[in-house]
């Protein structure tokens, strides 16, 4: 057997009090796809950023080709054949593919003059060879989110990487999207290239890795080949006990209609002509591509955007809502995609986090009542299972999944009519994702109505009782609770006329 | 559950930056009494309430403006031209004090909201707006006056507000605590102060939270201009004159004595009793130099020294105890069995 292209021993790491790597070791062979599992908070991002260098390791070490070595720079990962690709490409976007890539490759030294033209011949050999169609003299800004990221691989092989850590590469892509890039995945496997993939997706690591380590409370609990390996017993291991991986089941009969849309159009943001309606107890999945404009909707509902033309209604009445103040005053809530910067404020305590929404009315006359705040925050702590060490810990101090309860508890304390819930369960591990998604089943039994954006299409076929579908800024179509996958994906992608060729 | 771990307590209090800046204090105040024969009397302690009656009113308003992450470098031409403003209108307006303070304190907020309004409306930064109005208060006052027309004269029954005292204190001292009390429950107590807070950390969560941000960051710069125009006053009856020149740097003493005060210049993070410290520690200071004979110019580099060593001690419990923890680790580490024979 080939001695591995990396191999790291015992590696401890601890940030203050919390001891995040409790001596892992971990191994990658050339022309391997090893994938790294693990809920949020179990190790995983700690770990690659000590083989990318950029956290020093406490102990243990590092082996690169036979050398042995306590830490890494990101300098010396670099040199050693190491490069990262991100869930979010990290390029710059007023720069062309070319320059991008070069960047990556060599830096000229002051003195020497650039090459635009052997700049712009490597950019386009390497482009071949993860196999992207793209312009080498493109602005980076002008390419689609998939796009960027066969360019960042392609930035990486052009540095001479051999290891190459890929950090949850397809959390924002479509399905097809996906597939496009676990392509280039096993064709770089086949020339060599030892990749470390991480991803909250069972599927793909089904799909594409060869082995697979787990890891849970910064300890490795074993590390083996995945053709041995089922579903349950993976997220079995990364849990350390029984999860249900089925949806919980719809328990609520639909009521009358909260919300209905006649028309709704914002061409600022591209949504025109929606018709729609949400009733009380019902869960509708929105479904449809990254960049349909299942946000921009969100945005609409809540004011952030307001509608232009069209008419919305709540509970048969026509209402107008031109900011998030009006939203929250008619019972609408939004739980938002982005947790981190728009779901939770990160300084600021649980505490204040769930009551944010409902000043006015908890805090008469804006006076703030502490002793009245913390029972409020204990109270939804308790009710979602929020794992914190007490109500006055930093939003920030959280990990994803219980980030994202902070989110939604802060909305629920609105008592809302409609909950928006945009990507609900985006980068939450998978013990939280079902308390997620059984706290949403709770909501809907009560008499929510709730409208769910999800780009997770078995998360949207397991917990819708419609799936409405929009496409270029449209509604292409409402299918029933039992669509299969395929349905969705024939109305998201336009083929409802004509059939799939 | 319920155990309070080390992250839900509240740091210390004597790691808190502001008790770092009370020791600060407390070293000048020693300091320049055993140094300066007078300093340590009522009638100088009185000197430094008035000297730094202005710029505290500046500083305690410039707080929340920081708070949210916004500056205000009008706030010191705002102070010049709403003295001559007030001058004109008592001189040449015949308006009575009262009178003429209250149009004066009408027209602050109103140049603060324009402030406010340029900032939320056209969504400008707030560094670019204050500026140019920066700018604009301060020719305004010029072109009042023709840049040489001082108002002086004014009755002894207003000069009192900056010249006497009212029971057992300067009467500006008064105006000063109630603004400080007013200031810190709107701060610390209640949702605005909140809302600044979360403004300054995430200005576009706190819309998603439905906090009405533009609203809160107007109302921010209004009080900046209000408070402006009742500076403006105090300082008029502190010299018994208006000249167009009046306030000339204050805003960079307020903001220097807000940093100091431990407020984070990025926003979010920040206290009112933080900013009082700051500005009785530059208030001494400045005070204390001259009871030692020293020329005005020590004071501004002093006051930049303090400012920066506030800084740097303030950081360094955090250093030192991340300091620790990788000593501590690495000897863990090192304790711990080889892994491989």
């Amino acid at each position: 057997m080939e001695p591995p292209l990396l191999q790291l021993n015992h590696i401890l790491k601890s940030f203050g009090a919390v001891r995040a790597l409790k001596g892992v070791s971990f191994s990658l062979r050339p022309g391997e796809v090893h994938a790294l599992l693990g809920e949020n908070g179990a190790g995983k991002s700690t770990l690659i950023k000590v083989i990318a260098g950029a956290h020093s390791p406490d102990g243990g070490e590092i082996v690169i080709g036979g050398e042995r070595l306590s830490h890494l720079t990101p300098r010396l990962a670099r040199h050693h054949g190491i490069a990262c690709i991100y869930q979010q490409p990290a390029l710059f976007p007023d720069l062309t593919v070319a320059e991008n890539i070069a960047l990556g490759v060599q830096q000229p030294k002051f003195h020497q003059r650039m090459r635009w033209g052997r700049q712009t011949l490597q950019a386009r050999e390497l482009l071949k060879r993860v196999g992207a169609k793209i312009d080498p003299n493109a602005e980076v800004r002008s390419l689609s989110m998939p796009e960027q990221q066969l360019v960042e691989i392609a930035k990486a092989l052009g540095a001479g990487a051999r290891i190459l850590i890929m950090d949850e590469p397809t959390a924002s892509l479509t399905r097809q999207e996906v597939e496009l890039l676990l392509a280039v995945v096993r064709d770089l496997r086949t020339q060599g290239v030892g990749i470390i993939y991480i991803s909250h997706r069972l599927e793909e690591i089904f799909a594409v890795a060869d082995r697979v380590t787990v890891l849970r409370d910064g300890e490795s609990v074993g590390t083996e080949p995945v053709a041995g390996m089922d579903e349950a017993t993976l997220i079995q291991r990364m849990v350390g006990r029984q999860v249900s991986a089925i949806y919980p089941p719809s328990e609520s009969e639909p009521g009358p209609v909260v919300l209905a849309l006649r028309g709704v159009t914002c061409r600022a943001s591209g949504v025109r002509d929606i018709d729609l309606d949400v009733r009380a107890g019902e869960v509708v999945g929105l479904s449809g591509l990254v960049g349909a404009g299942r946000t921009e909707l969100a945005r609409i509902l809540f004011g952030i955007t307001p509608a232009d033309a069209g008419e919305i209604q709540l509970f048969g009445k026509a209402v107008r809502i031109q900011s998030p103040q009006a939203a929250v005053e008619h019972g609408i809530a939004y739980v938002p995609e982005d947790r981190r910067k728009h779901g939770v404020i990160l300084d600021m305590p649980i505490a204040a986090n769930l009551t944010m929404a409902v000043w006015p009315t908890f805090f008469p006359g804006a006076w703030l009542r502490p002793e009245a705040e913390r029972l409020h925050a204990l109270e939804f702590i308790r009710d979602l299972g929020i794992k914190t060490p007490g109500p006055q810990a930093l939003g920030g101090a959280l990990s994803g999944g219980n980030q994202q309860k902070v989110a939604l508890g802060r909305w629920l304390a609105i008592r809302p009519r409609l909950l928006i819930l945009d990507e609900p369960t985006q980068g939450v591990d998978v013990g939280a994702k079902a308390e997620i998604h059984r706290i949403i089943r709770r909501l809907a039994k009560e008499g929510l109505a709730v409208l769910m954006i999800s780009s997770d299409l078995p998360e949207v076929l397991g917990m819708s009782d419609r799936i409405a579908v929009m496409r270029e800024g449209a509604l292409a179509g409402v299918l029933p609770g039992g669509a299969s996958a395929h349905e969705v994906m024939r109305v998201a992608l336009g083929q409802t006329q004509r059939e799939a060729a | 559950m319920s155990k309070p771990s080390f992250f839900s307590r509240t740091r210390g209090w004597w790691r808190s930056h502001e008790a770092v800046l009370l020791v600060v204090l407390l070293a000048e105040l020693v300091f320049f009494s055993s140094a300066g024969r007078r300093f340590g009397t009522a009638d100088n302690f009185f000197d430094i309430a008035r000297h730094s009656t202005e710029i505290g009113l500046l500083a305690l308003v410039m707080t929340p403006i920081i708070l949210t992450g916004g500056i205000d470098l009008s706030v010191g031409s705002l102070l010049g031209l709403c003295a001559v403003v007030f001058g004109k209108l008592w001189r040449d307006g015949g308006c009575s004090p009262g009178i003429a303070g209250v149009l004066t304190l009408g027209l602050g907020t109103l140049a603060g909201l324009l402030n406010g309004g340029l900032i939320t409306g056209l969504r400008l930064p707030p560094l670019i707006v204050t500026l140019g109005t920066y700018s604009l208060f301060r020719g305004l006052a010029e072109a009042l006056t023709h840049g040489a027309d001082t108002f002086t004269d004014f009755p002894a029954s207003f000069l009192f507000l900056g010249q006497e005292t009212w029971t057992g204190l300067p009467a500006q001292a008064w105006v000063l605590m109630v603004a400080a009390v007013g200031f810190w429950l709107l701060v610390h107590r209640t949702t605005f102060g909140r809302a600044f807070c979360a403004i300054g950390w995430a200005s576009e969560g706190a819309r998603y939270a439905g906090i009405p941000v533009r609203a809160r960051v107007t109302l921010a710069y209004g009080l900046a201009g209000f408070v402006s125009g009742l500076a403006a006053i105090i300082y008029t009856a502190r010299l018994g004159q208006a000249k167009a020149d009046a306030g000339t740097g204050y805003e960079l003493f307020a903001i220097t004595a807000v940093v100091l005060g431990g407020t984070s210049i990025f926003g979010g993070a920040g206290s009112i009793h933080g900013t009082l410290l700051g500005v009785a520690a530059i208030g001494v200071l400045s005070n204390g130099l001259v009871h030692i004979h020293q020329p005005r110019e020590v004071a501004g580099m002093l006051t930049g020294f303090l400012l920066l060593l506030a800084l740097a001690v303030s950081v360094l419990p955090q250093w030192l105890s991340s300091l620790a923890i990788r000593r501590r680790a690495a000897q863990g580490s090192q304790s711990s069995p080889p892994s491989t024979p």
